[in-house]
């Protein structure tokens, strides 16, 4: 067993061992926890989720969520947490405000547009 | 009908076309830079070698933050132009990240100190709340606001393009106190 | 001096392709003797070209790293398969295959197409001139027969330990070949509307093309995701990643184009809208590539963050895009149909299928554009990801599979009265609701939108056995193509939603010999063990696993380490079982010597990939029974 754990460690010397274990005290959150880090994007990859990354800074942001949780607070208020330290691009859903409405609504109104079109046009 | 049809599929993909035309060319921002204003955030932590407490009022006026590690390897190549700086009477904070204490001290005895001060951040708390997301990054803070930030290597190119023109333009007076 | 060679031939190929672009665009009398002239000269050319990637295959085969993309992509202790992989791997060489596969799409429809066709001359021109477009393209700004010379190096750098994969080594061939079959259809679409003769019926030589690019994409798609789920470790299958995105939008344009094209080889109805979409799908492939080697947006796939290359590819897509765009915009009056689409009919609903379907295109590629077009208004980063096209894709995929459940027993270019089927309709949807609302009392699901999809896809699937019923009963005809690719769509959507609903996951915290359980799963700790390989050291846990129902089975994570590069990667092990994948991965060790290890129960996955499967296959079948009408 001492053998093993040496020789793990001398093969993943180069490895900060920063993961830790995630307590939950229910299961609720935890299956918050694990939708939450799909939700939010791991800020040093290239691309990819919290859930998706085991860079150091998404360890961290992970144990940060758990804390979180734990403190009472809310899907929305963990969010806007992590988006005002680590930017908005963080978050998957780009939200729905003035700058980003047209994203929204521009599907539906083109395939309203075009499925009326398509109706009233047989009709003429 | 056929007229409006004409329009859509013109307009459509040469409105794309250019747009992606003009956003290749045009690279306006720099990449690893930030200048979006923010508040530095609350901390209390121990500084490297006193292991006294340091908090976040401890810490006024105006000056750089840069985060580094003994096992930051980039961090090497750009202590060069930290002592440079340092040289140059504008204070820098240095926030060791993620690193044991040990090694943080031997490193700066092997390396110069660029430092005045040097908080000890072994969890990465402060880090996080500045979004921190590795090494080395470096924050300009004026008067308790986070006013650029960049994260890889500071160099004589980059320091140029980033901070001298928001030192310039904010006025910036460097606070000696530190 | 074999590079040297294998260079010449792509030069030379490229000289042959202008010649026949040239040649089919000179000679205006359409006869058979000019247009088998045209074939050969363009068979020669291809010969060229495969010729030159089969030395350059050679060469890769054999270590020569004086080629400086073989040196920098290939290494000598790479098994050889991988060393022929290992080729499509970065950007070069990964353009110089597509290429390759353009040409050879172009050689097949070249070989097989009788030469009284009309069109066949001009088609093999088309494809031509994309041809050396690209040759260009590759020649002068991503040259992949670049030497490192007088001294080349000892050995190659490896390849990303993480591309050494059967699954992803396929994956490219499989996509590429996708992407560059629809260029068959695009040329066809061109030659024709140059040509402005209303009459020829093109639609019909193309469907067989078509219909094998889209297999090809489909599986590419599906083996693209499989990998991801398997190897990236955490369990997911579609990330909304823009590759992942810039690769779905030709798919949804092919599946609506193969629909649209089934409407105009019968008849003259929907014909704009078959030839936008040829034209659609085949800028989108383009657009795709462009995307990706351009560097323009942060992706795992970024091939080549080179401004030269995208101005390159951009400029290549809008030159082809715009003047197909004219093209089409000059001849609209011709192809306008005299007919009105018949209410009710197969092709009305082909039609809605069509804008349902261009809105999710326009969507997508809205949602790919939305944070470059963000950045460079306001100087600011956001993202767009599985929220937002979550949004918009369950809604629509619903909205178009209650069109399909409708459109079944229509007729071609006749209404259909639906209140005759009332009764196969009646007893799906009553059977889909009562499934539905026991899956809720039962495992009391409150997601609104799960249970909708849930519907949806039953009531599909359901629907398309009472047709098989019918025909087995009354010997009523169906297309079996189409019942079981829609059978796959059905399978797909409950796939995806329950898959969504009641996956879970756990990091547990276990000392070897020790155990722990997760959901009435007891898993213990058997062993940890280190293994040599030959290019890594893999540290290999051993999970012996009960459960519930008494089974016992054995799982196999592991954490390597590559030599060359020093990478470090973690290999899951999965066990499947037809409901779901028992999913193991080993994270850290902590410092008490216990090790972190991920649990996934994901349920359903398998059957995606099945889904998928069904979809490729019934497609293949198609494809085989249209042999001999490409005419």
């Amino acid at each position: 067993m001492i053998k093993y754990s040496f020789l793990t460690l001398l093969l993943f010397s180069n490895f900060i061992m920063t993961e830790s274990l995630y307590n939950f005290e229910n299961a609720a959150d935890e299956k918050r926890f694990y939708s939450l880090i799909k939700e939010i994007r791991c800020p040093k990859c290239t691309s990819g989720s919290l859930a998706s990354s085991n860079a150091p800074v998404s360890i961290d942001i992970k144990n940060k969520i758990i804390e979180l949780i734990k403190d009472g607070k809310s899907d929305k208020e963990i969010k806007e947490y992590i988006a005002s330290r680590f930017g908005s691009s963080v978050l998957y859903n780009p939200g729905f405000n003035q700058d980003t409405y047209i994203l929204w609504i521009a599907p539906f109104v083109i395939l309203l547009i075009a499925l009326s079109t398509y109706i009233f046009r047989r009709k003429v | 009908m056929i007229t409006l049809l004409r329009f859509i599929i013109f307009v459509i993909p040469i409105s794309l076309i250019s747009f992606l035309y003009f956003f290749i060319n045009d690279n306006d921002y720099y990449p690893g830079a930030d200048f979006k204003v923010s508040d530095m955030p609350a901390f209390e932590l121990n500084s490297l070698y006193e292991n006294s407490v340091v908090n976040n009022l401890d810490l006024e006026g105006s000056y750089l933050i840069n985060v580094w590690a003994s096992w930051c390897i980039t961090c090497r190549i750009e202590h060069g132009f930290l002592v440079q700086l340092n040289s140059q009477n504008i204070p820098i904070i240095g926030l060791n990240y993620k690193d044991e204490r040990n090694d943080a001290i031997e490193w700066l005895g092997k390396y110069k100190d660029p430092y005045r001060l040097i908080i000890h951040d072994y969890s990465g708390s402060l880090a996080l709340d500045l979004g921190v997301t590795g090494a080395p990054e470096t924050f300009l803070i004026k008067n308790g606001k986070i006013i650029a930030h960049f994260s890889g290597e500071v160099n004589k190119r980059v320091w140029g393009d980033v901070f001298a023109p928001v030192i310039k333009k904010e006025k910036v007076v460097w606070n000696d106190q530190i | 001096m074999l590079i040297q060679i294998a260079h010449f031939l792509a030069i030379l190929s490229t000289g042959l392709f202008l010649t026949t672009f040239v040649f089919s665009f000179l000679f205006t009398k359409r006869d058979k003797n000019i247009t088998r002239l045209i074939s050969r000269i363009y068979s020669h050319a291809f010969l060229m070209l495969t010729s030159s990637f089969f030395v350059y295959i050679w060469l890769a085969l054999n270590d020569n790293f004086s080629v400086l993309y073989i040196a920098q992509h290939s290494n000598s202790q790479l098994p050889s398969f991988y060393k022929i992989t290992s080729i499509w791997s970065a950007h070069e060489g990964s353009m110089y295959l597509w290429i390759v596969f353009l040409c050879l799409w172009g050689f097949l429809y070249s070989s097989y197409s009788p030469n009284d066709n009309i069109l066949k001359a001009r088609t093999i021109g088309v494809i031509s001139l994309i041809a050396v477009g690209f040759l260009s393209f590759l020649l002068l700004t991503s040259n992949p027969f670049e030497t490192i010379l007088p001294i080349a190096p000892m050995d190659g750098a490896d390849i990303n330990p993480v591309l050494q994969d059967p699954a992803l080594a396929i994956h490219p061939p499989m996509l590429y070949l996708g992407y560059v079959g629809f260029v068959i259809a695009f040329a066809n679409a061109i030659s024709f509307l140059i040509n402005g003769d209303k009459s020829i019926r093109w639609e019909e030589s193309v469907r067989i093309w078509s219909i094998s690019a889209w297999v090809f994409l489909t599986v590419g798609i599906a083996l693209g995701s499989w990998w991801a789920y398997y190897e990236l470790g955490w369990g997911g299958y579609w990330f909304w990643d823009p590759v992942e995105n810039v690769a779905l939008m030709p798919w949804l344009a092919a599946t609506a184009f193969i629909h649209s094209l089934s409407v105009s080889s019968k008849s003259q109805l929907l014909r704009i809208w078959t030839i936008l979409l040829s034209i659609i799908v085949f800028s989108l492939s383009l657009f795709g590539a462009f995307i990706v080697r351009s560097g323009i947006i942060d992706s795992v796939h970024s091939f080549a963050n080179d401004p030269e290359r995208g101005m390159y590819l951009l400029s290549f897509t809008g030159i082809l895009v715009f003047s197909s765009i004219i093209l089409f915009s000059y001849r609209l009056p011709l192809l306008a149909s005299k007919k009105l689409i018949t209410s009710f009919s197969k092709e009305s609903f082909i039609s809605i299928n069509n804008i349902i379907f261009g809105t999710l295109i326009f969507s997508t590629m809205l949602g790919i554009l939305y944070p470059l077009i963000y950045e460079y208004l306001y100087l600011q980063k956001i993202s767009v990801g599985a929220p937002y096209y979550n949004a918009i894709f369950v809604p629509a995929t619903i909205l178009a599979c209650i069109f399909l459940f409708f459109s079944i027993d229509s007729k071609w270019q006749r209404t259909y009265r639906i209140i005759n089927s009332y009764a196969s309709m009646l007893f799906s949807g009553v059977f889909s609701l009562a499934i539905t609302i026991s899956v809720m009392f039962y495992f009391v699901i409150s997601d609104l939108w799960i249970l909708i999809s849930l519907f949806t896809g039953l009531l599909i699937i359901i629907r398309y056995l009472f047709v098989i019923f019918e025909f087995l009963k009354n010997k009523k005809y169906s297309n079996p193509y189409s019942i079981a690719a829609h059978i796959g769509l059905g399978l797909l959507i409950i796939s995806i939603s329950l898959n969504s609903q009641f996956s879970s996951e756990r990091a547990i915290n276990i000392k070897i010999n020790g155990d722990d359980i997760y959901k009435d799963y007891r898993i213990k700790f058997d062993n940890l063990e280190l293994i040599k390989m030959s290019n890594h050291d893999s540290v290999m846990a051993s999970f012996i696993i009960d459960s519930p129902s008494g089974k016992t089975f054995v799982l196999n994570p592991e954490k390597r380490k590559y030599f060359t590069r020093g990478q470090i990667t973690t290999e899951t092990a999965i066990h499947a079982t037809p409901l779901k994948d028992i999913y193991v991965t080993l994270g850290d060790q902590l410092d008490d010597g216990s090790w972190i290890v991920n649990i996934q129960f994901n349920y359903f996955i398998r059957w995606i990939w099945i889904s998928a499967l069904l979809m490729a296959i019934s497609g293949s079948f198609l494809a085989f029974s249209l042999r001999g009408t490409s005419r």
